[in-house]
């Protein structure tokens, strides 16, 4: 079979992208992107447009010109019209959209009271979803770009595999232990109460059996691995995928909002978001909706990930051993073939790109676990490119402002942290640095307070230039996979949710969400 | 009760299109035919929805699981009709399509050119099933033939 279709498409979307960076290159767009606010994005569209606009130009003449023959190389090639299709969608909403949203949203605050793009994290990743979702839906995928979209998962597994790169081993362990616990409670926990519920109403236990899989681990992916092996009727399966789609695309919206109302950290909420939310695709892009300047929240939301598919194989045993003990003539399953056959390959690269980097391969090891700590005069007091001196230390009217708040800090630690801050201008340690972080989450300071904080933490903590690049380019990898799994979120699929299986699965999403935030709340602390 | 050589029956083995597979047979003479339509609806080609955890081993088992499964009760469901109608000395044939339920209906009346068309009333709320329906007024709209709508059975 020839896969490659003869279509003008990739051919068009590759000139104006080449179009779209020259003109932002020779700045023709110069009034446009001062007006979106866009001006720190210069580099990487006339960048991403070159090379996107470049490769879509050449494949696209090949499409129109050459002979096509079947073989891999067919099979490969056809995949680009889609990858460029979802790219233009991206670049579309990340540079127009998502500004001009933030727009609206400040010039609707004085009418609304409030600013509605801000409170409804309606940011490029969020948009970029709903964007693929309406393409799906209104416009349907063009059938050149079906293969590619396909791609989408690679772009997601990839991104999660290069975010190896970006965990200190004190991190992973930490984040590793937590995620185990909530995940091990919460995931047999949901699973174990479908299963008691469904038997209470007397449901059929293919029905029980593949619910409690996409309830309980990781949403749709969940649902199409133990499907076969509880032998899931079709009407089964449509209504649990439906209720777990619907109600994955709920919790993407609320959770950020809720996380910010809550006013919950980027470990808090990565956390939340990993344990609660029903289906892993939505957890990377709640994450990514509730900082979608950084990759802080998605670290932690990804090792919650993580842990949820590596208890994916564990879970499709032990449904398959209950039911077989269940339904006369089912199938023994052979534990050694599950193990192997559903293990995430992808998590294997994880793991070695973050042994890679442990050993300092790619650039100092302290560069990559988030910002680095640095308070030497070097970076205390620096020029800027006209020769100005810019200094970093705290002014005498903000430590004024620290002095005025200080009796608020009750805890000992966060007493000695702001005192040394004070007496020395500057945050002196990393330990001081997460102490006083602490105060500003809690919001202890007056506003003005906790912004010298904010200010002092920015003064200390950097980013080298090369994992900055390497940090937007992971989220690009997520922004390309989200798009394009939004393009499978199809409105007939969601329409399905209905019967036992909504009503099982919503109230124990439910109490999954409720129950994760509260444990959440009391028990995880917002430094690693 | 006026009977028909061809009668065109669309269903899918719900209680509302059982009655309107009795209706079908009821109103197709003896030694005619009825040409069965089963749609597989297009919202499957989404029941994976957005899984991107699972290797390709584990979404192919799935697939071909689901496909296995619509195959099985779309053979049940043809084997009982195929046994009513030689029952009832009609000839029986039937066909697959994947696709929209109006759109693929009208192909296949263009195709089969019936004396009538068949199909059960959408399924009333409560009752469980599949949400993909047939739309009776476009369907009035563009059939050849005469449509017959039985009432779902009270």
């Amino acid at each position: 079979m020839v896969y490659t279709q003869r279509t003008p498409w990739t051919l068009i979307m590759g000139v104006i992208m080449v179009a779209y960076a020259y003109l932002v290159q020779s700045g023709t767009l110069a009034a446009f992107i001062k007006y979106l606010g866009t001006g720190r994005h210069v580099g990487e569209m006339v960048a991403l447009g070159y090379i996107f606009g470049g490769i879509a130009i050449v494949i696209g003449l090949w499409q129109l010109l050459a002979k096509t023959a079947e073989g891999h190389v067919d099979y490969y090639l056809s995949t680009v019209g889609g990858v460029i299709f979802i790219m233009l969608i991206a670049f579309v909403v990340k540079w127009v959209l998502d500004p001009q949203m933030a727009q609206w949203g400040r010039a609707a605050r004085p009418a609304l009271g409030f600013n509605f793009a801000s409170v409804m994290n309606l940011n490029y990743v969020v948009m970029g979803i709903i964007a693929g979702i309406v393409t799906v839906n209104v416009f349907k995928v063009p059938s050149w770009a079906e293969n590619g979209v396909r791609l989408s998962r690679l772009g997601l597994k990839t991104g999660v595999i290069l975010l190896g790169t970006l965990y200190s081993f004190a991190e992973l362990q930490q984040l590793g232990k937590l995620s185990v616990v909530l995940i091990g409670v919460f995931v047999l926990g949901s699973v174990g109460l479908v299963l008691w519920w469904g038997a209470r109403r007397n449901l059929p236990n293919s029905m029980t059996g593949v619910l409690s899989a996409g309830v309980g681990v990781c949403g749709v992916s969940a649902a199409v691995a133990a499907a076969p092996v509880v032998q899931a009727k079709s009407t089964e399966i449509a209504y649990t995928i439906g209720t777990i789609l619907l109600f994955g695309v709920i919790c993407m919206f609320v959770f950020p909002i809720a996380g910010k109302a809550l006013g919950m950290g980027y470990i808090t909420f990565g956390a939340w978001a990993g344990t609660g939310i029903l289906n892993s695709a939505q957890v990377a892009g709640a994450a990514l909706a509730f900082q979608p300047e950084g990759i802080e929240t998605l670290k932690v939301a990804e090792i919650f990930n993580i842990t949820r598919v590596l208890f994916l194989p564990i879970i499709v045993i032990w449904l398959a051993i209950w039911y077989v003990k269940r339904e006369v003539g089912a199938q023994k399953v052979d534990v050694g073939q599950v193990l192997i056959s559903k293990f995430p390959v992808f998590v294997i690269g994880f793991i070695l790109l973050f042994l890679l980097s442990s050993t300092g391969i790619f650039a100092p090891a302290r560069h990559y676990q988030g910002s680095y700590f640095d308070n030497s005069d070097k970076v205390m007091i620096k020029k800027d490119r006209a020769g100005k001196e810019i200094n970093n230390y705290l002014k005498d009217a903000d430590l004024d402002l620290l002095k005025k708040d200080a009796a608020k800090v009750k805890r000992d630690d966060q007493k000695a942290a702001l005192q040394r801050l004070i007496e020395n201008k500057k945050l002196m340690s990393i330990e001081d640095d997460d102490t006083l972080r602490g105060v500003v989450n809690a919001k202890i300071l007056s506003k003005e307070g906790n912004a010298v904080l904010v200010k002092a933490h920015r003064a200390v903590r950097h980013t080298a230039p090369k994992i900055a690049k390497f940090r937007d380019l992971i989220a690009w990898f997520f922004t390309f996979g989200l798009v394009g799994l939004g393009m499978q979120i199809t409105l007939a699929s969601i329409k399905q949710a209905g019967g036992q299986p909504l009503v099982v699965g919503s109230v124990v999403g439910v109490i999954k969400a409720v129950g994760s935030l509260i444990v959440v709340m009391v028990f995880v602390h917002e430094t690693i | 009760m006026p009977d028909f050589t061809h009668v065109l029956i669309a269903s899918h083995g719900t209680p509302g299109a059982q009655a309107a597979e009795q209706s079908a047979l009821a109103w197709c003479r003896t030694g005619g035919r009825l040409s069965h339509l089963v749609v597989v609806p297009d919202l499957w080609s989404g029941m994976m929805g957005d899984d991107w955890l699972n290797n390709a081993s584990t979404r192919d088992t799935y697939g071909k699981y689901v496909e296995g499964e619509l195959q099985r009760e779309i053979d049940l469901h043809v084997e009982r009709l195929r046994a009513q109608t030689a029952a009832a000395g009609i000839t029986y044939e039937y066909k697959v399509m994947f696709g929209k339920p109006t759109a693929c209906l009208l192909e296949y009346e263009r195709e089969r050119t019936p004396d009538l068309v068949v199909i059960g009333t959408p399924r009333p709320k409560g009752q469980l099933g599949l949400r993909s329906r047939m739309h009776p007024e476009r369907l009035g709209g563009e059939l050849m033939a005469p449509l017959l709508v039985i009432p779902y059975p009270r």
